[in-house]
């Protein structure tokens, strides 16, 4: 089926990446010489596992479309994204792996990182590999298990492949998985929502710029809290708006049509008082004898600034397009 | 005077009060309402000096009838401006706040107007107009006023999450001096009273929720307020007096375990205003309060007796090693652990391995043999870890000596302060340097970092001559006694004991 392996790459393990040094005892993998394109969802993204299967091929870089760039003599495979499939591949990651790498592949796939999409991959091969070598020779419980002689998922090891941290295969993914869940911290401290007030009643709108596409995981959290009104948020880096209108919540990608807030009705007249306020009560509660200002710029990152209204100048600096 | 102006009177007012959490506490939100709480709290923002802004912290008046003397908001301090908030103002305003994410809730305290009752009633309205009227399910913080009568203190415990009270200074005998209005007893009264109106509430939850007949019982339609769910915290100066940390570390060990407070907080003294009484200087302890901090975190979460971290011996704690270095440094026989086998109470005892190091590590051990590379790849500080530990039989400290005085030095040692901001080395040791002055590159050994403006001898001087004024004037007071308890315990640590 193959035949530019041959001719093409010399052999499929010298351009494969090295296995870190630190731990002997595991065996390199041997990666094809082959490239998984998918589309930069999380559906996609398991599509693309799946796929990796079901073709029986193992992926050199599993990686959106956007972002890929081909190795030398690398073949391209673009992964049609399958629901189906993805639901499959979640179910099972659940089921053998646990809730926290189930939990740790849908921030990958929020993620930024170049390679966040293979170290998931990379993931659900290691665990999944680890579940078939074990052995129930000597467990008490292999009468009554389900999964007994390796036909289905040991319940005691389920979440045992995620909790070794320092192994490579899932160093890479826990590291991914920690930025992500900061990043969303970040979101429910630094979201600054704007009073909006157009002819068909009150909107908050919000501008963030995260590094990674956080906003679908952050939406429930400000569901929880602020339900009784309508709110957008709108991630200016990836061109994705969450949107609350009341009732449920939607994403919105707005790629190519510009700012959104071009399109949003002017603030409120309450905006700029509330906002005076804020930066008042800012200035005022700092004491000038403990000024440390590394401290700060620590645990609110200095690309923050921009769209925080306290660290504004002039009162309607926040407020663009106007 | 428009809500801004108040805000900035207010707010300046309150920035000297130093707990500032909205953890303890997880309320769902509920549809159509605003507001939820959660367990970990959120911090919104950060102040120039790096502390968090996480609650609107503002009092609801700084018109004070007390004199406290380290205090701004003081009766006889003539020049501060002074305001009030109406009830509805604040709540407006925190809802407008909220609504725009700026904050987590509301932080209410109050200087005493006209009588204690009367302040605590109208703070007990601004939090009534927000959670009943508004619907508010957000984080409050109230500050209980001291001699308020007990039917208020209970109806501001069912509106608020958390209650404190502040201690002000470390000891009574402090207390009658620098705030001659409060008593220990004033203080510590309502404290006793929260305590166990937290724990009255907690068992008549248990019992109500205990079932005693098979029959299904119906529930009620609306669930009472928990009586401060966060539980209570308490603030105290450090350093406006003489007392030592010896002192300080008991008293907010036994609040722990006889008050269970949620958190004691240190403030470091700063000379807010002029007084004969007080320390007339610059240099704020921001070390020392680091230091303290970190002896609470030990006994909080490490599993430490205050007994352990300090003794009456050395009352103070070792400003070049932190608390727990300082421990390992005096039991080297309990070291080195090994990392693979050791239970997580001697895990957590080494330096460079914190709470959450140490449950990395048995996470992490469970599958594989940890070593150096595992370790770092952990995220835990391996170079000051290394001196205590094996890794699978073999010492991660070659090369040094293991005793006292080696491992000393290397603990010790200054962190490098990075490339970039105040602590950056910007010159390397020996290098020239255009703009230093001709005497300070002539001096040998310039590689020593710079001591701290806290450690220097015009603030330990301007430290000794208000604490003999404070003496001197507590023995005016009563002559009787032959020599009060703080000033005992504090000569110890200074040079020149006063006359």
């Amino acid at each position: 089926m193959d035949t530019r392996r041959s001719t093409l790459a010399p052999s499929a393990g010298l351009t494969a990446p090295a296995a870190p040094t630190g731990s002997p005892s595991v065996a390199a993998d041997i990666y094809d010489e082959v490239a998984y394109a998918y589309d930069g969802t999380l559906e996609g993204l398991l599509s693309a596992i799946f796929a990796s299967y079901e073709r029986r091929e193992r992926p050199t870089d599993v990686e959106p479309e956007s972002r890929l760039q081909l190795r030398l003599g690398q073949r391209l495979a673009r992964i049609e994204t399958n629901p189906s499939h993805a639901a499959r591949v979640l179910a099972g990651v659940r089921r053998q792996c646990g809730w926290q790498a189930e939990l740790a592949l849908k921030r990958a796939a929020c993620s930024d990182e170049p390679d966040a999409g293979t170290a998931a991959y990379r993931f659900v091969r290691y665990a999944v590999d680890e579940q078939k070598r074990r052995d129930c020779e000597h467990c008490r419980k292999r009468l009554a298990c389900k999964g007994r002689g390796g036909v289905g998922p040991c319940p005691r090891r389920r979440g045992r492949a995620f909790s070794d941290i320092t192994h490579p295969a899932v160093e890479r993914l826990f590291r991914i998985s920690c930025s992500v869940s900061q990043e969303c911290e970040h979101m429910r401290q630094f979201v600054r929502f704007q009073h909006l007030r157009g002819e068909g009643g009150d909107l908050w709108f919000s501008r963030v710029n995260p590094k990674a596409s956080v906003v679908p995981l952050v939406m429930g959290h400000f569901v929880e809290r602020m339900s009784d009104a309508p709110f957008i948020i709108y991630d200016e880096v990836h061109e994705v708006a969450g949107v609350y209108d009341g009732g449920d919540w939607y994403l919105v990608a707005t790629a190519g049509q510009g700012d959104l807030q071009q399109a949003l009705p002017a603030p409120g007249a309450d905006e700029a008082l509330m906002g005076e306020a804020w930066r008042t009560f800012y200035r005022s509660v700092a004491i000038d004898a403990r000024y440390n200002p590394e401290l700060r710029r620590q645990f609110m990152p200095k690309r923050f600034w921009k769209n925080l209204t306290e660290m504004q100048e002039a009162p309607h600096g926040l407020v663009r397009g106007s | 005077m428009n809500v801004v102006e108040k805000l900035e009177i207010l707010a300046d007012a309150a920035k000297y009060d130093v707990a500032c959490t909205s953890s303890g506490v997880q309320r769902e939100g509920k549809r159509g309402q605003l507001g939820a709480a959660r367990q970990a709290g959120c911090c919104h923002s950060f102040t120039p000096d790096g502390r968090c802004v996480t609650l609107l912290k503002v009092l609801m008046t700084n018109v004070c009838v007390y004199d406290c003397c380290y205090c701004v908001n003081r009766k006889s301090n003539g020049e501060m401006r002074r305001a009030a908030f109406t009830p509805r103002e604040l709540a407006d305003l925190t809802i407008g706040f909220y609504r725009r994410n700026y904050i987590e809730g509301l932080f209410l305290s109050s200087g005493v107007t006209g009588s204690p009752d009367a302040t605590c009633e109208s703070m007990v309205e601004a939090l009534r107009i927000l959670r009943e009227e508004y619907g508010f399910r957000g984080y409050i913080h109230a500050k209980a006023i001291p001699g308020a009568s007990v039917e208020l203190l209970d109806a501001l415990g069912r509106l608020a999450d958390r209650l404190s009270v502040n201690l002000e200074l470390p000891s009574g005998q402090s207390l009658g001096l620098l705030a001659p209005d409060k008593s220990r007893h004033s203080i510590l009264a309502p404290m006793r009273h929260i305590h166990d109106s937290i724990a009255e509430d907690a068992e008549s939850r248990s019992l109500a929720r205990k079932r005693t007949t098979v029959y299904m019982t119906k529930k009620p339609a609306r669930k009472a307020q928990a009586f401060a769910p966060a539980g209570q915290s308490t603030q105290m100066i450090i350093g406006a007096t003489p007392e030592s940390d010896f002192q300080i570390l008991n008293l907010s060990a036994s609040l722990y375990t006889q008050l269970s407070l949620k958190r004691v907080f240190f403030s470091a003294y700063l000379p807010a205003v002029a007084h004969p009484l007080l320390p007339a200087t610059d240099a704020v302890q921001l070390n020392r309060e680091h230091r303290l901090y970190q002896a609470d975190w030990l006994m909080r979460f490490y599993g430490f007796d205050v007994s352990e971290i300090i003794d009456e011996a050395n009352p103070f704690l070792e400003p070049d090693v932190d608390p727990k270095a300082n421990w390992a440094l005096n039991h080297l026989d309990f070291f080195p652990v090994e990392v693979n086998t050791a239970p997580l109470e001697a895990l957590l005892r080494v330096p460079g391995i914190g709470v959450r190091g140490a449950k990395l590590i048995l996470r992490a051990r469970r599958q594989s043999t940890l070593g150096e590379m595992e370790l770092r790849k952990l995220g835990i500080a391996y170079k000051r870890a290394r001196y205590f530990i094996t890794m699978n039989g073999a010492w991660g400290g070659s090369g040094v000596d293991f005793s006292r005085d080696a491992l000393h030095a290397r603990l010790a040692a200054p962190i490098p302060g990075g490339r970039h901001g105040r602590r950056a080395d910007k010159t390397a040791p020996g290098q020239m340097s255009l703009f230093e002055s001709a005497t300070e590159a002539a001096l040998p050994g310039t590689g020593a970092p710079a001591a701290l403006p806290e450690a220097s001898a015009a603030n330990r001087a301007a430290l000794d001559a208000a604490f003999a004024a404070q003496r001197a004037a507590l023995e005016a007071a009563s002559p009787a006694k032959p020599q009060p308890i703080a000033a005992r315990a504090h000569n110890r640590a200074t040079a020149q004991p006063a006359a």
